[in-house]
Parts: structure tokens; sequence; C-alpha cells
């Protein structure tokens, strides 16, 4: 990846933990600091905690002690910092998530004219442009259920475009779509990572991860047991449970 | 070649006796038996009404419905009734949507004094007969209040049927996939506009049919108001049996009206279900 300018820290996560009710840790003293403009992809075997970590940050799960700090806000008790950390994130999930009862263009309009009160119009061209990015300027007045997986899955990704975050998470993206249809997101996203939007992924996609990130972590049972950049990764990695995955899936 | 694949390769459904009654689609057999099982109770009926020297007397049933003097269209004791009820069902109607929904909204929400008191209001009201709580908000609650004796039977008949309503908004809400919910968290939704442009879209389309239910045991059960001698429909055929002893004209009469009404009132629902099929 060509020399890129990452910015100052925007996410700062310290010392969280976090168990379910069934006792399961999901993370375990989990610390770590994502820059602006920085892709980091977030790797390991299933049960590892990624998406925990992912939904903690926006949110979804609570964790029961550490600190989360997104551009300046905690993430605590206090709904108003809740609900600004919410909208200044946006989330692309594995099942994507749509609205079925709107259209796709409604899909992308809808939180625009809820939560920034954008007018029909201005909420409207936004999203015809988002629309445009993602490839799907075809189908603005279908429904969810009449496109293919990949279809959907960029419409989410225009949909949580629209209200302008800082941060993207994508949660295992690509992992519920057939093989032909990953590459259309996988471009999606790698266009995105190029204009310089912060996102943390959850995937298997190592090519993926090889390619576009500057940061790749790899959890194991709610801990990081390694970070590094892909180059590092992929080529030079350290821990013995690091190389015994990368033996398994490479 | 004929290697066995001409027939059909098992795509259609297997062929269950006579293979020319099946080709034409026609459930002749069901028809028949019926037709067997309605002569059968007809036949009951009749003879249960002979055995008491009954007499029929259908002819003197239109009056009740409507007279016409000299031109002058007037409806009949019957059809007043019927206006009264219809009156009754479509308030309540709206108060139980209302209620039901509430109430619903109160179950799911993350205050436990919503909760506690959605339970309660539950419990009470569909543990206890829909008669005893008539009387119970007529004689009791209905002079506390100063409310008069039609809207006494609306508030329980509302009441009632709303806690039955609130658990079919419920379970259309919980059956909604936790995904939706999160994507419009992730989007900053509040829980209010989620409720409103989210979830409830969905959920209302879902539990149609169990509502249409609702409504129409809402339409049955307006007639028990007659025992706080609200003057609808059921009401008013008491009163003209106990003048006239025509009971099975009458009471045939009006099930016959309340038939029609519910009737009516599902194939409305199934058109409304048409027009906002859910895309899923």
């Amino acid at each position: 990846m060509a020399e890129k300018k990452l910015g100052d820290y925007i996410i700062n996560v310290k010392n969280i933990y976090k168990t379910f009710p069934n006792g399961v840790k999901a993370l375990c003293d989990f610390s770590t600091n994502i820059r602006r403009a920085e892709v980091v992809v977030v790797i390991g075997p299933s049960g590892s905690g990624k998406s925990t970590f992912l939904r903690c940050l926006n949110g979804l799960e609570d964790i029961d002690s550490g600190e989360i700090v997104f551009d300046g806000i905690p993430l605590d008790d206090n709904k108003k910092n809740r609900l600004q950390i919410r909208r200044d994130m946006g989330m692309v999930f594995q099942l994507f998530n749509l609205f079925p009862h709107l259209t796709v263009l409604q899909n992308v309009m809808l939180a625009q004219q809820l939560v920034r009160k954008s007018s029909t119009s201005l909420a409207k061209s936004v999203s015809m442009e988002l629309l445009e990015k993602v490839g799907i300027d075809d189908k603005v007045d279908s429904f969810p259920s009449q496109l293919s997986g990949g279809q959907q899955q960029r419409v989410a990704i225009a949909r949580a475009l629209a209200m302008k975050p800082k941060v993207m998470l994508f949660d295992e993206a690509t992992s519920a779509l057939d093989p032909e249809m990953i590459g259309e997101v996988l471009d999606v996203m790698r266009t995105l990572a190029e204009e310089g939007m912060t996102m943390i992924c959850v995937t298997h996609e190592l090519g993926f991860a090889q390619e576009v990130s500057d940061w790749v972590i790899f959890m194991d049972e709610g801990k990081i047991v390694e970070g590094g950049t892909a180059e590092h990764f992929f080529n030079n990695p350290q821990e013995e449970r690091t190389k015994l995955f990368l033996s398994q899936i490479l | 070649m004929n290697n066995g694949r001409t027939q059909d390769a098992g795509l259609s459904p297997p062929i269950t006796g006579n293979r020319l009654l099946s080709a034409s689609r026609l459930p002749i057999k069901d028809i028949i038996v019926y037709l067997f099982i309605m002569a059968g109770i007809v036949w009951i009926i009749l003879r249960g009404a002979s055995e008491q020297g009954y007499n029929w007397q259908w002819y003197r049933i239109p009056q009740f419905l409507y007279t016409s003097k000299d031109g002058v269209f007037t409806l009949g004791p019957l059809l007043e009734g019927l206006k009264i009820t219809l009156h009754i069902t479509w308030i309540s109607m709206i108060l139980t949507y209302i209620i039901g929904l509430a109430t619903a909204l109160l179950r799911l929400s993350d205050s436990i004094i919503g909760r506690v008191v959605a339970r309660v209001y539950l419990e009470i009201a569909r543990n206890t007969p829909l008669i005893v709580q008539l009387f119970f908000i007529y004689f009791v609650v209905a002079p506390v209040l100063g409310i008069d004796r039609l809207f006494a039977a609306i508030l329980a008949l509302s009441l009632f049927e709303g806690a039955y309503a609130s658990e079919v908004y419920r379970s259309g809400i919980v059956s909604l996939p936790k995904g939706q919910w999160e994507a419009a968290h992730s989007l900053g939704l509040t829980t209010f506009d989620t409720y409103r442009k989210v979830i409830l879209p969905q959920a209302i389309r879902r539990v149609l049919p169990p509502l249409t239910s609702q409504t129409i045991s809402l339409i049955k059960d307006s007639s028990l108001v007659s025992v706080i001698a609200v003057y609808e429909m059921t009401m008013q055929a008491n009163a003209i049996v106990a003048e006239t002893f025509l009971t099975f004209e009458i009471y045939f009469t009006i099930a016959g009206i309340y038939l029609v009404i519910t009737v009516i009132l599902s194939q409305f629902v199934a058109l409304m279900e048409r027009k906002f099929k859910v895309h899923n």
C-alpha cells in the first residue's frame, strides 16, 4: 500500500473486559488505539471476540469495565454521548440488515431525514450520489428482497455512509456472500480506504487485509495476540498462535 | 432412448385417489361430506323445534328489520340495535388498538414501573371474564368517574380486548430479527424513531391476521354489553323475544347479521393485506 498519512488518534480503547451472561469471556484486558484514516483489519478464529470488540465500539454491546473514547467523547452512561458516538460511526453487518419494507433509496434516506433532519430533496441527492458510487443507481426503487446479496451489502454500505460517519465498522461484511459477489463489495471497501475513511474490518479476506490494511490485529480468546503492519503479519509473524492460524488459512 | 427420465422427476405432488377428480381439482368428496353434515345439523334443529311443538313464523321477522309505511323507510328495532352495535364496535376497535399498542410498548420498555404496570393490567384483564369486567366497570368505576352506560360498555370492551391485542402486537415486534434493531441503532436512530419507522411498520403487517381475529372477537363480544342494558342488537333481540317468543327466528337472524359483518370485515382485511404485502 502506498505511503499514507495517518491522522491523530480517533479511538482509544483501554483495558476493556466483557463477559457474556452465559459466562463466556469475550474480551479480556483489551486495549488498542486507532488513528484517523487508518484501515485496521481484525482477524482470528471464531469466538475470539472480534465482533464483540466491534460492537462494543458503537455501543451495541456494553463493556463490563475499561474505557472507550471516540474522538474525545467517552462511551459512558451519558445518553447524549452514546447517541453522538453512534451517529458518527457507521456499521455494516454480515447479514446486511436492510429494512425490507422500504425501497433501496428510502433505506439510504431514512437516517438522514430522521437524525440529520435533512430535507427530502437533500437526502435524496446525497443518497443518489452514494448509490451511484457503490454501483446500485439503477435499482433505487427496488426492495431489498429483489436484490442479490452483493447488491444488498453495497446498499448497506451506502446507507451507513449517508450519515457521513468518521469511522466505518465492517463486521464480516463479506462472510455471507457467494464468492462471485465478494469482489464487488471488497472493491467498494477498497475505494473507501483509498479515499481516507477510517475503517475497522473484521474479516476472513486475507487478500484484502494484505492489500489494503495499515494495521492487522490477530485476536484469540478475547485478547490481542499480535498486532502489526500487513507486511509484518503475513511475512514475519512472531507468535506461535499467529503462525498456526495463518498456516491453517493460507 | 427411454431411460425412465420421461416421467417428471418427482416434482409434482403425489396423486392420491381418483385421478380424474384430482385432474379437475374439485374436492368433490369434501363438498359431499360438508353438505351431508350441514343437512344433519339442519335436520337436528328442525326436529328439536318440532318436538317442542315450535311454530315457525319467519313471516313476522321483516317488520323488526325495517318498515315501509307510506313510502317512509324506517329501520326496525333490530337494525337500530345494529347501528348501536357498530357504533360501539367502531370506537372500541380504535381504543383497543391504542391500548394494545401502548401496553405492548410498555411491556418492552426499559422502565421497570412500565413493565410492572403493563403486566398487572394484562393479568387482570385476561384472567377475568368479560362479563365480570363489564359489571365492575358499570357498577363501580362508572359512578366514580361519572361516565354513562354506553361509554362504560366501550371502556370495558376496549380494556378487555386491548389486553389480548397487546400480546399480538408484542409477538409481532419480538418476531422481527434483532438485526433490524441493530441497524437502526448503528445509524443513530432514537428508540422512538426506530419503533415508528422500522419496527412497527413491519410488525403490524405481520400480525394483521391475529389482529383481525381480535377484531372479530370484539364484534361478537360486543353482544355481551346487553347485560348492562345497552340497546345494541342483542339487547333488542332479547326484548323482542320476550314479547313475541319468536326465539329461533330472531336469534338466527341476528346470528346471520353478525356473520355478515364479520365476513365483510375479514374480506376487507384480506384486501389490505394484499395491498401492503411485506417483501420478505
